[in-house]
């Protein structure tokens, strides 16, 4: 497996967040995770990214365990859920940003910016402030700035949650793309159901800290729990 | 023209009227000399006490330079030191505990406040000298500092730190390349204000500085104390000169920033 995580477990004062969780991931493969807001899965995902630590397990990535390594060298990058474009750097600074702190040569930098600007349809947009900006362009932004410095890994916290339905439907379609150009391996939070379904090649539950992987998509809507039926039946009797 | 903008006009003119007279007074006054009753205005127009106080004993130049460099040393480690404490406090598990304590200092009035600390500047011979009036004044401008900037350190900017983290950059990258530039205003407006703090202050400069440190501050009180209104004028004219410097830069470059 490209990604393994071994017997994941947080704690909050009192409260357990995550329960031993343990999953594998393929390399170039989307593994969505469903959940209500609160069950764990946006910790999850910063464990992972070791912007928080996790209290017992480990995190194995292409064969090495990264458990105990900083998270700016882990080369893991965690989207949020918005798409926090830093306010002081324009379009181009923005995605170049990961090339600036790797001391790429700025004509590497240069092509390589542009050439992604050209991928996402920013190049007219490069000069713009991040206010300037609509929302399905600042989440498309920050993507180039996540995918330009070719990570292993991404994590996809709620990426389009802020978005309206036709924007979001446009950027779904995008990621999917983009996916498929650039080999992508990641993991895809989300709590809508149809999003998820969409996303992930595999797809996964989280209820209570507790993480359930499904076999087949036929497996994940069969399930009570995730609630496909019950939107089902809502639609059926509508 | 419409009524509101006229109303709001006449407003306008009212307050820089309100601010600007006590100003023009002073300065009248400094070029002033010989005023006795029942006369409505001064009888000279001289500018006699300008060259006494900078030329022939007045000691007002020594002042304004001591009062300068203490106002920039503790705006400058204020800022700088509250920046990065409050950053400390901010996302400290006892965040609300620690955020009471730099209340402290303001609990007490600053002379109170000087006489209690007097014991231990006394020890540490940090009286009567330039380095126990900065020490002295950093206790009040620091914890400021930090309630300042408190707000600052929200989730938001947690979210930059760790994006530039994920990113593959160090913490002090975040700092300087994300975390300085969103802070940049609000650093500059604090520093203006802990100068202010520090330009104004009286209370604890006369305890901790002995009289030794004649500050432009304890200088006004000085000629106030002896009732010599046209060197009072002056002084509080070198006073106010700084500030308004300030003022008109931070009008001038964070304000118009912010636009």
């Amino acid at each position: 497996m490209f990604l393994q995580i071994n017997h994941i477990q947080k704690k909050y004062k009192d409260k357990q967040v995550i329960h031993d969780v343990s999953f594998g991931l393929q390399a170039h493969q989307t593994l969505s995770i469903l959940g209500k807001s609160g069950c764990g899965k946006s910790t999850l995902l910063k464990i992972i990214a070791g912007i928080e630590e996790q209290d017992q397990g480990e995190v194995v990535l292409n064969g090495k365990n990264i458990s105990n390594i900083k998270s700016n060298e882990r080369n893991i990058v965690y989207l949020f859920q918005e798409p926090l474009l830093f306010p002081n750097l324009n379009v181009f600074e923005n995605i170049a940003f990961g090339l600036r702190i790797r001391k790429m040569a700025s004509a590497d930098v240069l092509q390589k910016v542009e050439q992604m600007l050209t991928n996402l349809e920013l190049t007219e947009h490069a000069k713009k402030m991040p206010h300037q900006i609509s929302g399905g362009q600042k989440q498309r932004v920050a993507f180039g700035r996540a995918l330009i410095i070719n990570p292993p890994l991404i994590l996809l916290d709620e990426p389009f949650s802020s978005l309206d339905v036709e924007t979001r439907a446009n950027m779904q379609q995008l990621y999917k793309t983009i996916a498929k150009k650039f080999n992508i391996t990641a993991l895809f939070v989300t709590h809508d159901l149809k999003e998820a379904l969409l996303m992930g090649d595999q797809i996964s539950y989280m209820d209570n800290g507790i993480l359930e992987i499904f076999d087949s998509k036929k497996d994940f809507i069969e399930a009570d729990k995730t609630g496909v039926k019950s939107e089902i039946d809502f639609w059926n009797n509508l | 023209m419409s009524t509101i903008f006229k109303k709001r006009n006449i407003l306008l003119w009212l307050l820089a009227v309100a601010f600007l007279t006590p100003i023009i007074t002073l300065f009248y006054l400094s070029f002033s000399k010989d005023w006795r009753f029942p006369a409505i205005l001064p009888e000279q127009f001289t500018t006699e006490s300008w060259r006494y106080l900078f030329f022939s004993g007045g000691n007002i130049g020594p002042s304004f330079v001591i009062s300068l460099v203490i106002a920039l040393s503790v705006a400058t480690f204020a800022t700088l030191l509250g920046f990065i404490t409050s950053k400390y406090i901010a996302y400290h598990k006892y965040r609300k505990k620690l955020l009471m304590l730099t209340y402290f200092p303001f609990a007490l009035s600053p002379v109170i406040f000087a006489l209690c600390l007097k014991f231990y500047f006394i020890k540490m011979s940090l009286t009567g000298n330039l380095q126990g009036i900065i020490l002295a004044q950093l206790i009040i401008a620091l914890p400021y500092s930090v309630i300042f900037f408190t707000g600052f350190w929200n989730q938001r900017i947690k979210q930059y730190e760790d994006l530039v983290a994920t990113l593959g950059g160090t913490t002090s990258y975040a700092f300087r390349k994300i975390v300085m530039p969103i802070a940049k205003s609000l650093i500059l407006v604090c520093f203006f204000q802990c100068f202010l703090i520090s330009w104004f202050e009286f209370g604890l400069t006369s305890i901790i500085g002995y009289g030794k440190v004649e500050t432009l501050t304890i200088k006004v009180f000085q000629f106030i104390s002896e009732a010599n209104i046209f060197y009072a004028a002056l002084s509080c004219c070198l006073l106010i000169l700084p500030p308004v410097i300030l003022l008109w830069f931070n009008k001038k470059f964070i304000i118009q920033q912010a636009k």
